[in-house]
């Protein structure tokens, strides 16, 4: 137990750097952009005016509420004291909107679209990926061509191709939006259903392209463990099939448990090709125009979220490993 | 097995998380007969309600402007782009200059009433103003130069009072009177309760969200998130008086869906999702001639559109581009583009071309093109894709290739520029293009490059520098219709007073000064002789083209006006025999709103 107290401890104390550099990374790296964002807010302001002190007026007075006139070490206090009270204050971009409104309004999109499809398709992609490889065959022979033209469509591609097969040519399907265009939000289940109808199509173009990668990569694996030593050692004791395919496929997922942690970690980015392409509401599209708006605030709030996340999963994950796997453990408590 | 009843788990939890961040409401679905449905106005989601700032992001009720919107708040007047007169809206009547043309007297209509019920009065729209001064608006900071004050002086009668030069006329008549149909009246006991709440801090003035809004117009807030933005019609909407529509307007619900983008909003158009569609539908045409669908726009042939505003190419004049202060280098690259080309991709013909509208300074609309004399001009205009004369213009001005290494030279440095425009602008970089090609036709190389908007508009503003390295050939837009215009297009073009704020967002973005075009930008506001005007602007406009300090590429409409008709109909076109004749602005801006008057259901 102690060894697994020292191998915990050092491990969350290496996160705790880890948190802290990318808190200041995730200050620093937005403000060294050569854009003046309050120029965006003093572009809706000042188009049209007549008049240059009022301009340089507006233009001051918005400098002057963001505090980008100060120097970063001051900025950067003022931020640390205000994100420790959970406050990451206005989103440049959407001024007036506190960037805790503009991330709260969309990540229940982003995360209830991207959640299940992730899950879905790595359970997907490596339940298809195993028997690939058990199977092998005609089953193998289809799988792994699919697999690959599937991984290698990129995003938006899957996203438009479904688009305009499903929802354009058969109309099975709405062209955008994340419910009814002439339904206003409301519990009956005329909308849920009309939810459920608007997911399909996002949903199913991230699942696919993740079936592909997490198929060929589970088989790839399951390939190796199958023919590793200890299965023609259990083979020669006359130990089941069955029984070995538990310890096979247990031993390959472990990689894919990996980028399982990590895809979660990152989710909150958005799905931005399906947001994009279905005109599904979500974080993407808005942490992109932060991004090309140099609005310093979102992107420091939610890269520093994202960060979070992906910290949180891979600390998980380490724990679980040291479960899972002794030598884990014993590797690293050393 | 276990996937599936995995997945099916899965979906219900998504549907449950869904469900459980959704409030409840009465009304669950829009009768689609009652609705009229937008794209292309509103991206993003709405902010806020307040009239007062520019910030709100809510499209479908915040646009003050030469055409305001006016689905919400309303202006004392309405512009009408068509033929260039304002009609009253809050207004009772004309309002009338006094004999010293230093104040504008007009009245109220006394049906007018706010959505509370109370009368809009004098009162209103003179706090309206006080407000927009104390708290230091958009609206206030941009007019304050030119009006003294607004004042009541009775309940219903409204007086304007102009800054006055030391010859005690005044300074702007143009921009007072334009004040007029260009911004709205906000209720001043609404205004005061907001001014108690944010404790009279101008920020926290702008910054409200103002849920609480008093408004005028035909409608009010229904619903807003991230996917949409729903307008309800006002019953007791005061406009249904006689003494001005007469009627309440048709569709109870206007509706926007937010689009990621303009693909996204055609297909939607195309679905009958749509039934107005402000935005650019590339080749609209093919919505109608190849797919067969009930689509039209306000002209039935190219240019399908009303030009309103003139995209231009700024010269970098600030002396950080050798040779470019040569005019002949410059008019060269002007008479090299190939205009047609760059409407034919860029604008997919939904601009006149140079051949139908000869360049000047005006817009394609009937009103400007009356105000100059195109006979005194016409020596100086050109059509584009002129290599030869261009050539010869060159060689003329000794700007020749002396080294022969197939570039041209002005002081032994060959000519070499970059054309930018903001990256993802895919109209303006596909016009881009097509100059820097021309440059290649001439002997003077022209690259592209296409910066972000946040940098390349932090850049283009900042006219109290010489404009950096990249900066030599790039665009920006013009003013559009209204009624300053084409004078407040013309000053902004032209214009020197631009020349040195650190934050310029009015115009001459390449730095160009010419006192004789200052001086008579000047005159114009104040002049009241028809012929004089157009004297007047003759001369700018052969100053213009004379001296090329920009080059205007394509003519672009103030509104992309493309109406789905399979629900609703008998929206404006051409020859639609409308007295006043109601403008291609979407239903929603200036005297274009009369359309929601005139729809009608396809199947009632």
């Amino acid at each position: 137990m102690k060894e697994y107290r020292n191998y915990f401890f050092k491990k969350l104390g290496w996160f705790a750097v880890t948190l802290v550099a990318a808190f200041i990374l995730n200050f620093i790296l937005p403000r060294l952009m050569p854009a003046d964002p309050v120029a965006a807010i003093v572009a809706r302001m000042a188009q049209g005016q007549t008049d240059a002190t009022g301009v340089q007026a507006i233009y001051e007075q918005y400098i002057e509420l963001f505090a980008t006139d100060k120097p970063m070490v001051e900025q950067f206090v003022i931020y640390v004291q205000n994100v420790l009270r959970g406050d990451f204050g206005y989103s440049i971009a959407e001024y007036p909107r506190t960037v805790n409104d503009v991330i709260r309004s969309s990540i229940g999109w982003t995360i209830a679209l991207q959640f299940p499809a992730i899950i879905v398709g790595w359970v997907l992609g490596n339940t298809l990926g195993a028997l690939a490889a058990y199977l092998k065959g005609n089953f193998d022979r289809l799988l792994m061509p699919l697999s690959i033209f599937l991984s290698n469509i990129p995003a938006f591609g899957m996203a438009i191709i479904m688009l305009v097969i499903f929802a354009v040519e058969l109309k099975w399907f709405p062209v955008s939006g994340g419910y009814g265009y002439d339904m206003i939000p409301n519990n009956s289940p005329e909308f849920v259903w009309s939810v459920i109808v608007h997911y399909q199509l996002p949903f199913w173009s991230i699942v696919l392209i993740t079936i592909g990668g997490q198929a060929i990569g589970m088989r790839s694996m399951a390939i190796y463990e199958l023919n590793a030593d200890y299965v023609k050692y259990a083979r020669f004791l006359g130990i089941k099939d069955r029984k070995i395919i538990q310890y096979v496929f247990r031993n390959a997922m472990l990689p894919q448990i990996t980028g399982l942690a990590l895809s979660i970690g990152t989710m909150v980015g958005g799905a931005l090709f399906a947001e994009i392409i279905f005109s599904y509401p979500g974080i993407g599209t808005t942490l992109l125009t932060a991004s090309l708006g140099g609005d310093y605030p979102l992107i420091s709030a939610s890269t520093l979220i994202i960060t979070i996340m992906t910290l949180i999963a891979v600390f998980a994950l380490e724990i679980l490993y040291g479960f899972i796997d002794p030598r884990v453990k014993a590797a690293q408590a050393e | 097995m276990k996937v599936t009843r995995f997945t099916i788990v899965t979906l219900l939890v998504v549907v449950a998380m869904m469900a459980a961040a959704l409030p409840s409401l009465a009304q669950e679905t829009l009768p689609r007969n009652e609705t009229l449905y937008f794209n292309g106005q509103q991206w993003g989601a709405v902010v806020g309600w307040n009239p007062y700032s520019s910030s709100m992001n809510n499209a479908m009720a915040i646009a003050q402007g030469a055409s305001a919107r006016v689905t919400m708040f309303e202006s004392p007047y309405l512009y009408n782009m068509l033929d260039g007169q304002v009609y009253p809206l809050l207004a009772n009547g004309p309002f009338a200059w006094n004999d010293a043309r230093t104040e504008i007297t007009f009245s109220l209509n006394p049906a007018a009433h706010w959505n509370d019920g109370t009368p809009v009065t004098a009162e209103d729209v003179a706090y309206t103003w006080a407000s927009h001064v104390k708290y230091n608006t958009p609206t206030g900071a941009g007019n304050v130069a030119y009006i003294e004050d607004i004042g009541a002086v009775d309940e219903m009668t409204v007086v304007v009072k102009a800054k006055l030069d030391e010859n005690g006329a005044a300074l702007n008549p143009l921009l007072v009177e334009s004040y007029l149909s260009a911004n709205y009246v906000a209720q001043k006991a609404w205004t005061q309760v907001m001014e108690e709440r944010v404790g009279e801090d101008a920020t926290a003035f702008l910054a409200d969200i103002a849920e609480d809004v008093v408004f005028s117009g035909p409608y009010g807030p229904f619903f807003a998130d991230e996917s949409k933005v729903v307008l309800v019609r006002d019953d007791n909407y005061w406009g249904q008086d006689a003494s001005m529509w007469g009627k309440l307007p048709a569709p109870k619900y206007l509706a926007h869906n937010i689009f990621a983008d303009n693909a996204a909003g055609t297909t939607a158009l195309k679905a009958g999702e749509v039934d107005v569609s402000q935005q650019f539908n590339s080749n609209v045409q093919d919505l109608w001639l190849e797919d067969g669908l009930a689509i039209s726009t306000y002209l039935p042939e190219a240019p399908y559109q009303i030009g309103a505003s003139l995209p231009t190419a700024f010269f970098n004049l600030t002396g950080s581009s050798v040779g470019l202060d040569n005019v002949a280098v410059r008019k060269a690259i002007a008479m090299a583009v190939d205009y047609p080309t760059i409407i034919a991709n860029a604008m997919t013909n939904q601009s006149a071309t140079f051949e139908q509208v000869p360049r000047s300074l005006m817009n394609p609309t009937a009103g400007e093109q009356a105000l100059y004399n195109h006979e005194a001009v016409a020596d100086l205009q050109w059509v584009g894709n002129d290599i030869e004369g261009a050539k010869a213009l060159l060689d003329e001005a000794g700007v020749v290739d002396s080294d022969g290494d197939g570039w041209r030279e002005v002081d032994g440095v060959n000519l070499h520029y970059v054309a930018t425009c903001p990256n993802g602008w895919s109209d303006w970089q596909a016009a881009i293009e097509v100059v820097a090609a021309a440059g290649a036709q001439i002997g003077i190389d022209i690259t592209t490059n296409y910066p972000e908007w946040s940098v390349y508009q932090t850049v283009v503003t900042k006219s109290d520098e010489p404009l950096p390295e990249g900066y030599d050939i790039f665009m920006m837009w013009s003013n559009g219709a209204g009624p300053t215009e084409p004078w407040g297009r013309i000053r902004n073009m032209l214009s020197s007073e631009w020349v040195g704020m650190t934050s310029n967002w009015s115009g001459n973005w390449g730095g160009y000064v010419n006192p004789e075009a200052d001086a008579l930008i000047q005159a114009i506001p104040t002049e009241t002789d028809p012929d004089k005007v157009v004297e007047l602007y003759t001369e700018l406009v052969k100053m213009y083209l004379t001296d090329v300090p920009s080059f205007t590429l394509m003519y672009r409409p103030q509104s992309f006006h493309t109406v789905n008709e399979s629900v609703w109909t008998n929206f404006p076109f051409d020859g639609d025999g409308t007295e006043p004749p109601v403008p291609p602005m979407d239903c929603t801006d200036g005297w274009g709103i009369a359309c929601l008057y005139n729809l009608e259901l396809v199947n009632p």
